[in-house]
């Protein structure tokens, strides 16, 4: 995800397998530490936060605009985490919170499709494609999924209510 | 601060199950990139990608993208866009496309380890990403 270059040999020669193991190794390890430097103090920061009134206040705040969404307001630092980041800085804001799987399926699909705006919307960009437009795209196609994941849950649950309820009564 | 210290232990916890996740994903990834099954996938999956609006100039970077995301992949979908090409409408069909759905493995096992639905992430993103491309491909008639 943080290492745009890795990828731009793909064609010109071919290490043999233990090359490629050492390559994987050392660059997901790489990869890893840079995460690391980032998720770490914001997963630490959340957690000394909630012992603090500052993030129910500022969840106060966001709580109509998450509501939409079904997500409490905390959750919004998580999405400044993903859009101005990446995921993984999200997911560390997210795991201190103790969300409910929908909640946590809701931010991971939200944010699958909006996150880390400005780096990839300048990899975007860079094709020839319109980056700003599809970076605008990115946010509007996460509200839609969102919506459509929150439909589509209290569908399952009903239905899934439905069938626990009809295998009672046979 | 009597709290940082069970806090220093869940930003452990959590960064070893990130390690667990990232460096085998990108071990594999350095193995299998160079199989020859990976070039040749374009012919199978040439007619989903019409439906789309998108030729086979385009599996590379699309498929590419779709799993290991658009940063990590940006060598690839870079050189290749370029090389090929690829005219404005089919860069746009593709980054409509990536920008609902791409990096779907690494993406979705994260969420899965902090307890989402990996299932129900994976089909609303692949199901949005089909209906919108083709519908945009509809919408801007190849010329």
């Amino acid at each position: 995800m943080s290492e745009p270059e890795t990828s731009a040999t793909a064609e010109e020669s071919i290490p043999d397998i233990p090359t490629r193991i050492r390559t994987g190794l050392s660059v997901g390890f790489r990869t890893s530490l840079k995460i690391i430097k980032v998720s770490v103090p914001l997963y630490v920061a959340v957690t000394l936060l909630k012992g603090t009134p500052v993030l129910g206040l500022l969840g106060k705040v966001f709580a109509p605009v998450m509501g939409i969404f079904g997500l409490p307001g905390e959750a919004a630092f998580a999405f400044v985490a993903a859009f101005l980041l990446n995921l993984y800085a999200a997911i560390a804001v997210i795991a201190p919170l103790h969300l409910s799987p929908f909640q946590v399926t809701q931010c991971g699909l939200m944010m699958g499709i909006a996150h880390n705006l400005v780096v990839e919307g300048g990899v975007l960009s860079t094709t020839g494609a319109r980056g700003g437009v599809l970076t605008l795209c990115r946010v509007a196609i996460a509200c839609v999924a969102g919506l459509l994941l929150r439909g589509l849950w209290s569908l399952w649950e009903v239905a899934s209510s439905w069938t626990m309820a009809l295998s009672g009564l046979s | 601060m009597e709290g940082l210290l069970p806090a220093l232990l869940g930003a452990l916890q959590l960064s070893a199950k990130l390690i667990l996740i990232i460096v085998p994903l990108v071990t594999l990834f350095e193995v299998m990139r160079y199989l020859p099954v990976f070039r040749r996938a374009g012919n199978v999956v040439e007619p989903m990608m019409r439906g789309v609006g998108l030729t086979r100039d385009a599996a590379v970077p699309l498929f590419t993208g779709i799993f290991l995301g658009i940063a990590y992949g940006a060598g690839i979908i870079i050189r290749v866009a370029q090389q090929k090409g690829l005219p404005a409408r089919e860069l746009f069909l593709m980054g409509l496309f990536l920008a609902t759905c791409h990096s779907v493995i690494e993406d979705i096992l994260i969420f899965i380890i902090i307890g989402g639905n990996g299932l129900a992430i994976l089909v609303v993103r692949l199901g949005l990403a089909v209906f919108l491309t083709g519908l945009m491909a509809r919408v801007w008639k190849p010329v």
